[in-house]
């Protein structure tokens, strides 16, 4: 098989036991969409699994295949969430294609994966750090500064629905409460590194053809001013003063992430800070927070404050609106600094890449980011003949 | 398909820039604020990275380098 591993790790985080299955068409599994064979896993393995999954195209050259997804599931119903930046490439790196998580562990602590390598580490102390602290914690428990870190905060150990699971610092991307799935099994974080090589079909050919694809899709939509490019409404004078730079996906010629800083003067190109600023791909939260009459450099710190606490931005303010006080940053980090039981807003942010469900999942399922893509012109045809020379067949 | 050329991130903010490992055995580590030589880039950069030195150096893909036409903004760009 051609751009998979061929691997399906498989936690047991009551027994800490980590086993293998096979990845291969002959399971049954149709590869055309990451999100259908996670369901598939969890209806194998339970519906309260969690799956870390990549779509068969993440990876490729084809442009912005950079997505993965973490499917997880409950009473409510099975939820999907984006993985974007490098964390859906990077999981695929690590020698599996899905991993699962099932039951639950004992203590608390986070999942490891790297090259091959699955196993559950206990970090009772973890609990007490914010998202990032735990991002931090990881990477230097474990020796190395890329280690992709998706983290739950104090919101999602508290299982609340409003929680979000932060990725590498940034949130954006969890809208559905998965944190709050991760908070239930006792982990607290899932990393991933490995250095896993992908096999191609044709790999001269499908880097021609992607390159082809890309100048296309670039002669038409120009240089990216980041999100703005996306979301005119966010082409402030107060946002666009604080851009620092634009930071691409894996694989993303047409970036939407921009990074802001606050604590020190935009133009100059080093950081010097701790924390310099904030990087924004949640276009929803933002969107809110201009709505509620928030200047940008608060914006930013309320995104900032919300992602360490693991809590979804949309629903934080929406909640602080209603409370008839004047939003800033202390009222919100009050409210942050009480993880309460808040009702979801029901935000959405890459969902609403496309006017439909349908088209949404099946260029999330290939791997492929949906706001590049809705943007680009998404065709699944056209994209199963560039696939053609990674995979040696057309999409099925 | 390997590279010779990585991303080096430096830091929480994502901060980066690109390191080349050439054929003379130095790397070239390319950052915002300007280029350095001949010193080992602090990080192997990048998802799923071999560390640079594992690496092989840079022969140009034979003269048509894939960096260099793959980069969407013109930031690479092969100088003789």
């Amino acid at each position: 098989m051609y751009l998979r591993n061929g691997r399906i790790g498989v936690l047991d985080l009551s027994s800490g036991k980590a086993s293998e299955q096979g990845y291969s068409e002959d399971r049954g599994l149709d590869d055309s969409s990451s999100i259908a064979v996670a369901e598939a896993l969890a209806t194998e393995h339970g519906q309260d699994s969690i799956v870390f999954g990549t779509g068969v195209l993440t990876g490729s050259f084809v442009p912005a295949a950079c997505a993965g997804i973490v499917r997880a599931g409950g009473s409510g119903g099975s939820k999907i969430m984006p993985l974007m930046g490098f964390a859906g490439f990077e999981l695929k790196l690590t020698g599996f294609d899905f991993i699962v998580l099932k039951g639950k562990a004992p203590g608390q602590g986070y999942v490891w994966a790297r090259d091959g390598q699955l196993e559950f580490v206990a970090a009772p102390d973890m609990r007490a750090l914010s998202s990032w602290g735990r991002t931090d914690k990881v990477r230097s428990e474990q020796g190395d500064a890329k280690i992709q870190v998706a983290s739950c905060g104090p919101w999602g150990d508290a299982c609340l629905k409003a929680s979000q699971l932060v990725v590498n610092y940034w949130g954006g991307e969890d809208k559905v409460g998965t944190a709050s799935a991760l908070g239930a099994k006792n982990v607290l974080a899932v990393a991933f590194r490995g250095m896993g090589e992908l096999e191609l079909s044709e790999p001269d050919k499908h880097f021609e053809d992607s390159i082809l694809l890309m100048r296309e899709h670039l002669t038409t939509l120009g240089m990216s001013s980041g999100l703005a490019s996306f979301y005119p409404n966010l082409a402030r004078d107060d946002f666009s003063g604080l851009v620092h730079r634009l930071v691409g996906c894996y694989g993303c010629p047409y970036p939407c992430r921009t990074y802001l800083k606050t604590e020190e003067e935009p133009r100059e190109l080093r950081l010097v800070a701790k924390e310099p600023g904030y990087l924004h791909y949640d276009a929803a939260a933002l969107s809110k927070a201009f709505d509620m009459g928030i200047d940008a450099r608060t914006a930013c710190k309320i995104l900032s404050a919300c992602a360490k606490a693991g809590a979804e931005p949309v629903t934080v303010l929406s909640h602080c609106a209603s409370l008839g006080k004047r939003i800033d940053l202390e009222l919100v980090s009050a409210v942050l600094s009480k993880p309460s039981d808040i009702a979801p807003s029901g935000a959405r942010n890459f969902e609403d890449s496309f006017p439909d469900q349908a088209t949404y999942d099946a260029c999330l399922g290939l791997g492929l980011c949906p706001r590049y893509w809705a943007k680009a012109g998404f065709d699944f045809e056209a994209v199963s003949e560039y696939a053609k020379s990674a995979l040696g067949r057309p999409l099925k | 398909m390997s590279s010779s050329i990585i991303l080096h991130i430096d830091d929480k903010a994502d901060y980066f820039g690109l390191v080349l490992k050439t054929k003379s055995g130095g790397l070239v580590l390319a950052r915002p604020e300007g280029v350095s030589e001949g010193q080992q880039a602090p990080g192997s950069g990048g998802p799923g990275a071999k560390p640079i030195l594992l690496r092989e150096p840079c022969d140009l893909c034979g003269g048509k380098a894939k960096c260099a036409k793959v980069c969407p903004t013109g930031c690479i760009m092969v100088v003789d």
